[in-house]
């Protein structure tokens, strides 16, 4: 029993951090707002230099064979900068979903191994739009997406949809409603195999906002923190109060108590994704709790200037608005959680915390995994 | 205690209701359930209109004692006005400092002189006013303001120098009540004055600033030895900080009916809303719109309560602990529209901002905890005024 990363994951998040706090600043945010694709082509560029692209991409096909625990500790930190590219979602739901398809098909399907090896390098984008998300973030930058037909997975060149751009409160975000016609030749997954991989996506999708929920969190506290400091009242700073530093103790406490849930969650979509339904919605639950706590609190500790559009912090508290509720909000991730539980069979023992011992169990969906 | 409203209180309904009906149709049909929390940035020259409407029939101000064009409208009949005015989509009141805080404190302070050169104009619907209070360095620490007023003997006026911010509606209105420091020497609640200035004159520069709604309602204002008569200063300098706290208790005052009623209107939005989308099958959110249901009616309980034992129309000790629930309250409801707009909550309705109205409600219930006194403050308030706790040390500026 091990819950922290090695030396290898942090290095890994210290680099991509230190490019982010660079790179990614509230001014290059608020440029991108005002161009038509919301990307910023030289700070993209430089992840995929990183190697996040490549990251959970087999090495056969030119990646890193990395997983999803040495890439969640990214996603929180493309959460913390607030970054508007849909990193986190191409690498961490789309390129597995494909990686999953591709080892399913026995690598029979060579279109897929050669669009791995085209998102290893940076060269293509893959995104996905499971039935959960009414919009598609991004879709327009992406080259496929992967969409659903009831089970069915295909695998659609963007040229072959038709987008319909909406516009979000998070001016970042640049949605689309899609649509298309599926295509016997575009299916590259249906029946039980289709089912899993939409089930496993969902699961990494709703990690992947789990994560960046928690770095936004800790984000908007951070400066939070600092404004308490910086701006004074009654002679003294802010942050002097009792009741100004109690709103930020409290999301401090929510964010680092969802941090365990997201790793437990990662661990266990990286080792049997089908079957992280219910940590990963006890993830989605903790880091949405924290992060709408966070986005109030900060709010109210910036008085007056928090509800200022010149004040940054609504790109964090606008970003929190909307990952709380894609992938699933709190709701359905509630009742996932509670159907679980409540089942006659459901074990819930202190023995199945961690339910190792059953993981090979497939005729059981209620192990503890 | 009997709690239903008297025949000729019914009588005044019908009355009410038959004018509504009448005259809130026509070139005003457009701004029927606008200019609401989130939304008072839209329609103003309508709404502008519509307040000289309303003053033209006698609609507004209506708790004016007759003596300054008012009714002296009972409790109740304001009670009963603010529920029709309400349920006929009135729309969001751009008068209201005027009337709610700066004519109440000008009837109750003020000099016969001041009375008669500014109350007709509220009255009438033709004079929009604003608050000069919060400063950069004077928000929570209201005190703490350092516009300057400086008397000049020979012309006999004021020269007012300094810098007001989140000044709402600045830019609509004619007047602005500005506390500012008479005396240079003097710290916190000492040496202030209460001043109403005219925004018209070449010393008062205004700027607006952007909301996080991507709209603007509230400003900057500048201003540079702008000019105020001596006889525009309400008590004398010194009483500036009696003046100001004593037009904050209006504010809480019977001003908060009003408010509630377009509260029932975004619940019943958003009731309609669940009913037509679904979301009224989810057990959380059911449960949560019964919460508000019996939020909403406690405040109106709670008001109605405690304005029956007071003549005045003011709010006392129970009136501090009003702004913490309402605020509170209202915040929740802005979050439960946005979860029963479910997964386009987060669409706008046209680039490139334009917010649907429970959009802007809901980002507009994150000022409700800030301005009018901040939820802490408000706390502190309660606890040490209300509750006679032993007081915290505020700082050097007490
Ligand atoms: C939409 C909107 C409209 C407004 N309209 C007007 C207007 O028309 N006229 C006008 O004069 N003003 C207006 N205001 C300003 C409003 O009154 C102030 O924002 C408010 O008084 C708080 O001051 P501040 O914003 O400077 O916050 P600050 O006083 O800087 O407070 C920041 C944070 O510190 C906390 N804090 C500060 N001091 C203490 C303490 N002693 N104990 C505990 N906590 C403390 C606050 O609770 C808050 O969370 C408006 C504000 C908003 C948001």
């Amino acid at each position: 029993m091990n819950f922290t990363f090695n030396d290898d994951q942090l290095l890994f998040r210290d680099s991509v951090r230190d490019l982010l706090s660079n790179e990614v600043t509230a001014e290059r945010i608020r440029q991108r707002w005002d161009s038509d694709s919301g990307v910023d082509s030289a700070a993209l560029q430089s992840l995929v230099d990183l190697g996040l692209t490549a990251a959970l991409v087999p090495e056969e096909q030119g990646g890193l064979g990395l997983n999803t625990v040495d890439f969640i500790l990214i996603a929180e930190e493309c959460g913390r900068a607030a970054l508007p590219e849909p990193i986190v979602d191409s690498c961490l739901v789309a390129t597995p979903m494909l990686v999953d398809a591709d080892r399913a098909l026995e690598g029979s399907d060579s279109r897929l191994g050669e669009l791995l090896q085209a998102i290893a390098s940076g060269d293509q984008t893959v995104l996905c739009g499971p039935s959960i998300n009414p919009y598609i973030n991004f879709a327009h930058s992406a080259d496929y997406l992967l969409l659903p037909h009831g089970n069915e997975v295909h695998l659609v060149a963007i040229d072959a949809v038709q987008l319909e751009l909406q516009t979000s409160v998070d001016l970042s975000r640049r949605l689309s409603k899609v649509s298309w016609q599926p295509r016997s030749e575009t299916c590259i997954a249906r029946g039980e195999m289709g089912a899993d991989l939409w089930r496993s996506t969902l699961n990494r999708g709703a990690l992947a906002n789990a994560a960046q929920l928690l770095g936004l969190s800790e984000a908007m506290v951070a400066r939070s923190v600092q404004f308490a400091t910086d701006r004074e009242q009654f002679g003294r700073p802010i942050g002097v109060n009792q009741a100004v530093k109690h709103l930020l103790a409290d999301c401090a406490v929510k964010a680092e108590f969802a941090k365990p849930a997201i790793y437990r969650a990662a661990y266990t979509v990286a080792v049997a994704p089908t079957r992280a339904d219910w940590s990963v919605s006890h993830a989605k639950a903790s880091a949405g709790d924290a992060a709408r706590a966070a986005s109030r609190n900060c709010t109210q500790v910036h008085g007056a200037m928090g509800y200022t559009w010149e004040c940054d912090l609504h790109i964090w508290m606008k970003r929190a608005w909307t990952l709380d509720r894609e992938w699933g909000d709190a709701g359905f991730h509630k009742n996932r959680i509670h159907e679980w539980l409540l089942q006659p069979n459901a074990l819930l023992g202190p023995q199945y915390t961690f339910g190792r011992r059953h993981l090979g169990d497939a005729v059981n969906p209620t192990i503890a995994v | 205690m009997k709690l239903r409203f008297s025949a000729s209180d019914e009588a005044f309904r019908v009355e009410v209701a038959n004018w509504l009906r009448d005259n809130l149709c026509g070139e005003f049909e457009s701004i029927r359930f606008r200019g609401g929390p989130g939304d008072e940035h839209s329609f103003v020259e309508e709404r502008k209109a519509w307040e000289r409407k309303l003053g033209e029939a006698g609609w507004t101000c209506i708790g004016w004692p007759q003596a300054w064009g008012g009714r002296a409208a009972s409790i109740e009949q304001q009670v009963v006005f603010n529920e029709e005015y309400a349920r006929a989509g009135g729309p969001g009141r751009i008068g209201h400092i005027g009337e709610t805080l700066m004519g109440p404190t000008l009837i109750a302070y003020g000099s016969e002189a001041q009375k008669v050169k500014y109350l007709p104009a509220i009255r009438s619907g033709d004079a929009i006013w604003c608050q000069g209070y919060s400063e950069p360095s004077a928000g929570s620490d209201l005190a703490n303001v350092k516009t300057k007023a400086v008397f000049d003997e020979q012309a006999q006026v004021w020269h007012i120098t300094g810098q007001k911010v989140w000044t709402s509606l600045a830019h609509e209105s004619q007047y602005c009540f500005v506390v500012a420091r008479t005396d240079p020497q003097a710290k916190g609640h000492k040496g202030l004055g209460f001043f109403m200035l005219d925004m018209d004159q070449p010393g008062v520069t205004i700027r607006p600033i952007e909301q996080l709604t991507g709209t603007s309602e509230f400003n900057e204002v500048f201003f540079d030895s702008a000019v105020c008569s001596a006889d525009d200063i309400v008590g004398k300098p010194g009483e500036g900080w009696q003046v100001a706290m004593a037009l904050l208790g209006f504010e809480r005052g019977v001003s908060t009916l009003g408010q509630q009623m377009l509260f029932q209107n975004e619940f019943n939005d958003i009731v309609q809303l669940a009913k037509r989308n679904g979301a009224d099958r989810d057990p959380m959110l059911r449960q949560r719109i019964a919460e508000a249901h019996i939020g909403l009616r406690l405040m109106r309980y709670n008001t109605l309560r405690v304005l029956s034992g007071s003549d005045q129309g003011e709010l006392q000790a129970e009136g501090m602990i009003y702004k913490l629930y309402w605020s509170s309250w209202h915040r929740n409801l802005g979050k439960l529209a946005m979860d029963v707009m479910g997964a386009d909550s987060e669409i706008l309705e046209a680039e490139p901002y334009a917010l649907n109205r429970l959009q802007s409600m809901f980002l507009f219930t994150r000022a409700d905890t800030i301005y009018g006194g901040t939820n802490q403050i408000q706390r502190n308030l309660i606890a040490e005024r209300a509750l006679g706790m032993p007081r915290e040390p505020r700082g050097n500026n007490e």
